[in-house]
């Protein structure tokens, strides 16, 4: 059985009479351990499926199903139980709190998860030095920079040990080459710990040469899915 | 999440604006400062002088007798009114039935002789009167200032009222400007000082049963000497029985000899021994919401009952005016310092909803979020509701002294106006905390309610 089924997935914003359909029948699977990548133009709802995966948004219908479990049908707390150890999620902003160091950024999910408190410090530089930030412990976001930032993004979303990793555009702020170290940290984690990466990109060279499978989306409709054999 | 993680977190989110934080905390304080002075000094106000007032005669007395009061006490009209209903004897047995009720703190039968004082070369008239050594513990005897009260019913002794010597012209502490012949005596000089008591007894030499022409009474007089023990003084809300005259242990007392007036007209009209043993009762019941039931039932038995205190039950309902506008100027000051609250939690939304939206990605509950709000308000009226306590604490321990200073010719002084127990400081923190976190319930719910979708939305 797949990891995550995605069925007749619709999801449509209303202004006033108008109806935009965001997305529009999506179907798909994905196998524990896959890189999947989601590209398209701007617009063509890719945040907006990946959103629905990580359990941010349930607003939509058809289904999302974890190990047969559907997202749109689970109560808050199995949202926020989904959120915190099924996915982790990073974004193109990378929404570290700004008022916090990058270690205490890290420990965040610990301290929702309940993880023992005298082994979060540990946790968390462990996590902060394999993104090769150990002596960036105790900088603020506003001291690092974006690669660096995002890197603290990932350690956080890794923190309670995800099998999932859903990155929205995770180099859509940065230069070529810190994007490449990103992508580059994504492929380790998704082969030597097994991690399933979801990411949107819209660089299609890239997705097509680290993934497994990419899916294109336009207009919220999946027009084609490319499976790459080369990997 | 633990709950040091939900202190770190909400004592983070308070450093973040140190200066709102603070002046919440300051609204806090003077809505709780407010609130406990206010309920501390309603409680003081009532409890301390209504206290005052029912530790005394006035509130908590009784007079039981087996005759009518009749202020208008002509032996005639007094036969008229008793002949017309049973008259029940006041005897021990009265005495002991009395001080078996729960509600009676002491009770001692009224024993007054008229007499003569002779004191330092001054003389006056004075009733003596026979005060058992028990009502040592009663107001006004368990307040003596200046010397003590006796310890024995036999001891030679006498405990003068402050009237009786001021009325004899003599002051132990500032001369009366009224009256030119009076003189200052210091304390020492009066206690311990020795007393004459000049009492009428029957002279039998002067008896002339045959022509009763002569105009002498057949009267002599006769002399006991005591010592002075102490000075007792009443305030202005006693009843007065023992507000003038002097006071003898019992035995004492009994064995000055005196004529019975009262006696005499009883054997005139042929009541001898129809009244018991004694002529009345002095009763001090232990609080004066117990006055009303002690007085009907000795009423009910059959006795005359006078008191002036169960007429004052109006007191107790100005007290609970008192307290309730009290408390109610305390409620609007906690009022305005809950909007305090609420207002900078709301605020705190505002800045924190991306914050929010972030830890809700991170799988954070809805109820995580409240709880973090919750003792966010919970710190504030914690810290607030201390300073605000601590602050009003002072402020009536010093207010207090100024009224003391103000009032101290009217009333005893050092009464504390604030009851500013430490149990209600203690409530008054808990009850901060309980309120800050009841005025967090709203904005708390707000947060909680974020969608992290939408806060993390860029705009
Ligand atoms: N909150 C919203 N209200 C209305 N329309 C929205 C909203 N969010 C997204 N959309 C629309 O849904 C479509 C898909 O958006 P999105 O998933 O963000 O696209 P992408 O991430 O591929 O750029 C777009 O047409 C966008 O305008
Ligand atoms: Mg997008």
């Amino acid at each position: 059985m797949a990891l995550i089924e995605v069925n007749n997935l619709s999801k449509t914003y209303k202004k006033g009479d108008n109806v935009i359909y965001a997305l529009r029948n999506i179907n798909f699977d994905i196998q524990e351990g896959e890189y999947v990548s989601i590209v398209g133009k701007s617009g063509s709802g890719k945040s907006t499926l990946l959103n629905l995966l990580g359990g941010m948004d349930t607003s939509a219908t058809g289904g999302v199903y974890y190990n047969g479990k559907n997202l749109l049908e689970m109560t808050e707390k199995e949202l926020s139980y989904h959120r915190k150890f099924t996915v982790g999620m990073i974004f193109q902003s990378f929404n570290l709190i700004p008022t916090r160091t990058a270690i205490d950024n890290v420990k965040l999910p610990l301290i929702f998860s309940n993880y023992p408190v005298r082994l979060r410090e540990t946790r968390a530089c462990e996590l902060l030095y394999n993104m090769g930030l150990y002596n960036r412990a105790l900088h603020y976001p506003s001291e690092l920079s974006g690669g660096e930032a995002q890197r603290v993004a990932i350690a956080r979303a890794l923190a309670n040990k995800p099998k999932v990793i859903l990155a929205d555009e995770p180099t859509g702020n940065l230069d070529t080459a810190t994007s490449s170290e990103i992508i580059s940290l994504l492929q380790m984690f998704n082969k030597k710990h097994n991690i399933t990466v979801i990411m949107v990109t819209h660089d299609k060279e890239t997705a097509n040469r680290v993934s497994d499978k990419t899916v294109l989306l336009s207009d919220g409709e999946i027009i084609k899915t490319t499976v790459n054999q080369k990997k | 999440m633990k709950i040091s993680d939900i202190i770190l977190l909400a004592f983070n989110n308070l450093k973040r604006n140190t200066f709102r934080t603070v002046l919440t905390m300051l609204g806090v304080a003077v809505g709780i400062g407010t609130l406990s002075s206010m309920v501390s000094l309603g409680r003081g106000v009532s409890q301390n002088i209504s206290s005052q007032m029912s530790r005394n005669d006035l509130f908590t007395g009784l007079t039981i007798s087996s005759r009518d009061f009749g202020f208008d006490s002509s032996p005639q009209s007094s036969r008229l009114l008793t002949t017309e209903r049973q008259v029940v004897p006041l005897t021990d047995s009265t005495i002991y039935d009395l001080e078996q009720k729960d509600e009676v703190a002491v009770v001692f039968p009224e024993l007054i002789k008229p007499a003569v004082i002779v004191f330092k070369g001054r003389s006056v008239n004075a009733n003596i009167k026979a005060v058992p050594v028990k009502m040592g513990g009663f107001y006004p005897f368990d307040n003596i200032k200046l010397g003590e009260f006796y310890s024995s019913e036999s001891e030679p002794c006498v405990v003068l009222s402050k009237n009786v010597l001021n009325r004899m012209g003599i002051y132990t502490d500032k001369v009366s400007s009224e009256d030119p012949s009076s003189v200052l005596m210091p304390v020492d000089s009066v206690i311990g000082a020795d007393i004459e008591i000049i009492t009428k007894i029957f002279d039998i030499d002067k008896i002339d049963l045959i022509t009763s022409s002569k105009k002498q009474l057949p009267l002599k007089n006769d002399t006991t000497i005591l010592r002075v023990k102490g000075i007792v003084e009443t305030n202005s809300f006693s009843a007065g029985i023992f507000s003038d005259g002097i006071f003898l242990p019992t035995k004492t007392c009994e064995y000055i000899p005196c004529i019975d007036l009262q006696n005499v007209y009883d054997i005139i009209n042929g009541n001898s021994g129809k009244y018991g043993k004694y002529n009345s009762l002095h009763v001090r019941v232990k609080e004066h919401s117990m006055l009303k039931k002690v007085k009907n039932e000795a009423e009910a038995d059959g006795f005359q009952v006078f008191s002036i205190g169960d007429k004052l039950d109006d007191f107790e309902r100005v007290f609970f005016m008192l307290d309730s506008i009290l408390a109610a100027v305390g409620i609007i000051a906690l009022v305005l310092s809950v909007f305090g609250i609420v207002n900078t939690l709301l605020m705190a939304i505002y800045e924190r909803r991306k914050e929010i939206g972030i830890m809700k990605s991170l799988g954070a509950t809805s109820s995580q979020v409240k709880l973090i709000f919750y003792f966010e308000a919970a710190m504030i009226g914690f810290a607030g509701g201390l300073i605000g306590v601590l602050c009003g604490k002072i402020a009536s321990a010093a207010s207090s002294r100024i009224a003391n200073s103000q009032l101290e010719n009217f009333i005893d002084s050092n009464i504390e106006y604030f009851t500013y127990s430490w149990e209600i400081v203690l409530l008054s923190v808990l009850f901060s905390v309980v309120v800050s976190i009841a005025a967090s319930i709203y904005p708390a719910g707000k947060a909680s309610k974020i969608d992290p979708l939408n806060a993390l939305r860029r705009e």
